[in-house]
């Protein structure tokens, strides 16, 4: 079933009656299309000016597009600051009314996915435009998923300095021309890489968009459980809205069953909030334009640090997914897992693996007891089943030359102790990789093998936090999982000057014993709360 | 800034730190998504990548921050944002734990 975003549009623009039935589907029902233009005139047009009436025009809102997270922080902002009277439901029918109609594109918000994501512990590679100007208080991110033409990236400029002054004497803000540099540099910048570009946005608009019902196939992984396979039906529930079952599984033998609702945007943007047991989790993925697959990630609404990364495949079509372990060292044998959806054919797992037993044969599983030849070098192996290739999807490794923790750098924060902010925790995974045929780790031909369990540690990271005790006060790494849970918020009063239940901290991990035995680092910085968390930072 | 000279430990720090040529190294430190990057004296870490030059306790100073909107994405603004944000909350120190999330809970 397709059915385009373009006849939202056109459903606003057209008088009654010109459409027939033989056009395509609406996306949006009429009476939601309607509810959102009147909630625009009844709740916007207050301070918002009409430009014009058909297709209804107003001052600023009509000259933006954004994703759905950015349209909600805009309207929710309208009703902190400016007082806007609007119910949650309204903002709810708000948000996915100009997240449809003045959305972005899937490709205008690929390279920032993961702020959508809440990967709290992303190093982004900030553009020097706009390092200093934007990202020295919130991501770039924030910027980069907005398209605006430039009188309203110059409205966004002045709107900073108004309601934030100090903005030109802080760091980074004072000792030049902040805001010559910013209507004169950064706003031409953004005119031209954000700009409001609505052809853009028509031909997406006009492109075919495909339905997400039906069954699907999960796989992924989560720091301190491993990987994660599942099942995802979802069913109709309106228009654009979705009910859905989904049941897991993840390596550590922990299950997953539970309900969920969906709501679709702009056409791709899936947001489903489900329940699972006791918890509470949120997706955000993005369907690709053939209705086939889903990208993204499930995390804890509550503590969004501890997260899946997850692939789905409609279970409909064929796909060959992912291999569980997806790691194998040379010489040894072990029972893997290959998984996908409408699995046939022959199995092949590349030169030097010999299938011992066939211990399942599926059409989304493929079980198998396998063994790799001795003196295999570590090399990364394609895995075909019939047509279906993944490529890279088998490591077999003789050695492991280095480790690395990932994330390198993360932060945590101090929470709860009876204040509003819940801890924030931080979840660590330790890399085995190959050296490659340089033979020079940390070089671009080293080969990923996989995620190792290892024991997880902390220590001081520097002789400050060796004085300051900080070991003693900032909270706890699990030595299974590697998720590190944060002290208490508020003042210490064992601590020298009361302070809080911060530091600075080495996470180590250690993976084998004796002359195998390897060890990695990263930097943790265990910081304060903030009370300010709106979807995009 | 020749006319100014350290007398404290952390002030001889900042000026280490400008002679070492080491600031640009401290910033790419402080690129976790979403993290303030202004660091005088910083709200994640401090100008060194640590945290020892914080605010200690961060409660000591926090309307100091709040009052003139220093990082705003972090620590709300009282001064034109949500000028009621500390209202019954007249001591940090001591009623921390009444200052509230801003943003909705339903996002």
């Amino acid at each position: 079933m397709v059915k385009s975003l373009n006849s939202v549009v056109r459903r606003l623009v057209a008088p009654v009656g010109l459409w027939t039935a033989t056009m395509l589907a609406p996306l949006y029902a009429t009476a939601e299309i309607n509810a959102g233009e009147e909630l625009l005139r009844n709740r916007c047009m207050g301070c918002h000016v009409p430009e014009q009436n058909e297709p209804l025009q107003l001052s600023r809102i009509s000259h933006q597009r954004k994703t759905p997270e950015g349209w909600l922080m805009s309207i929710a902002r309208m009703q902190m600051v400016h007082g806007a009277q609007i119910t949650s439901d309204e903002r709810r029918t708000l948000v996915k009314f100009l997240a449809d109609t003045q959305g972005l594109t899937p490709q205008e918000s690929a390279p920032y996915r993961y702020i959508l994501e809440r990967r709290l512990n992303h190093i982004e590679d900030k553009q020097p435009q706009l390092a200093e100007m934007c990202a020295r208080c919130h991501s770039e991110a924030r910027v980069g998923l907005q398209r605006r033409d430039a009188g309203e990236w110059e409205h966004l400029v002045n709107f900073h300095l108004g309601q934030w002054p100090s903005i030109e004497y802080s760091a980074m803000g004072r000792d030049r021309d902040w805001l010559g540099l910013a209507l004169n540099e950064v706003v031409p910048f953004l005119d031209k890489n954000y700009g409001l570009q609505k052809d853009h946005w028509q031909q997406w608009l006009d492109s075919e968009k495909a339905s997400p019902i039906g069954e699907w196939r999960l796989v992924g992984s989560m720091p301190g459980r491993g990987d994660f396979h599942g099942v995802m039906k979802v069913i109709a529930d309106g228009e654009d809205r979705y009910r859905l079952n989904l049941t897991g599984k993840f390596a550590d033998g922990k299950s997953l069953r539970g309900k969920g609702q969906a709501l679709v945007y702009s056409g791709y943007e899936w947001r489903a909030d489900i329940t699972l047991g006791k918890e509470k989790f949120q997706q955000v993925l993005a369907m690709n334009p053939q209705g086939d697959r889903f990208e993204g990630r499930m995390f804890l609404k509550q503590q969004e640090t501890l997260g899946v990364n997850l692939t789905a495949s409609r279970a409909d079509k064929p796909s060959l997914l992912a291999v569980s372990p997806a790691f194998i060292e040379a010489g040894k044998s072990q029972q893997i897992s290959v998984r996908g959806t409408q699995l046939s054919g022959d199995v092949s797992l590349g030169p030097g693996i010999e299938v011992l037993k066939v211990l399942k044969r599926g059409k989304n599983e493929i079980r198998l007891k396998v063994r790799a030849r001795k003196g295999l070098e570590t090399q990364a192996l394609d895995v075909r089943v019939g047509e279906q290739n993944l490529a890279g999807g088998l490591r077999v490794y003789d050695r492991i030359d280095s480790l690395q923790v990932s994330p390198a750098y993360a932060v945590a924060r101090v929470g709860d102790g009876g204040g509003s902010q819940e801890k924030v925790k931080a979840a660590f995974e330790a890399r085995a990789y190959g050296a490659g045929e340089d033979g020079v780790n940390g070089t671009a031909d080293d080969i990923y093998i996989g995620t190792m369990p290892a024991n997880w540690s902390l220590a001081p990271f520097d002789q400050q936090a060796i004085e300051d005790r900080d070991l003693d006060f900032v909270g706890k790494i699990d030595r299974r999982t590697g998720v590190f849970t944060p002290a208490a918020a508020g003042p210490n009063s064992k601590r020298k000057y009361g302070t809080n239940n911060a530091g600075r901290m080495s996470v180590i991990a250690s993976v084998g014993q004796g002359d195998n035995k390897q060890e990695a680092k990263a930097e943790l910085i265990v910081t304060v709360q903030r009370w300010n968390n709106p979807p995009i930072r | 800034m020749k006319h100014l000279k350290p007398i404290n430990s952390k002030a001889h720090q900042v000026t280490a730190a400008r002679k070492e040529d080491t600031l640009e190294e401290v910033v790419a430190m402080q690129t976790v998504v979403g993290c303030t990057g202004t660091t005088d004296p910083g709200w994640e870490v401090d100008a060194f990548g640590g945290v020892a030059g914080l605010c200690q306790p961060m409660e000591s100073d926090l309307y100091g921050c709040a009052d003139p909107c220093w990082w705003p994405a972090q620590v709300p603004d009282v001064m034109n944002t949500y000028p009621d944000w500390d209202k019954g909350a007249d001591s940090a120190g001591s009623d921390w734990r009444k200052l509230g999330e801003v943003f909705p809970s339903d996002k």
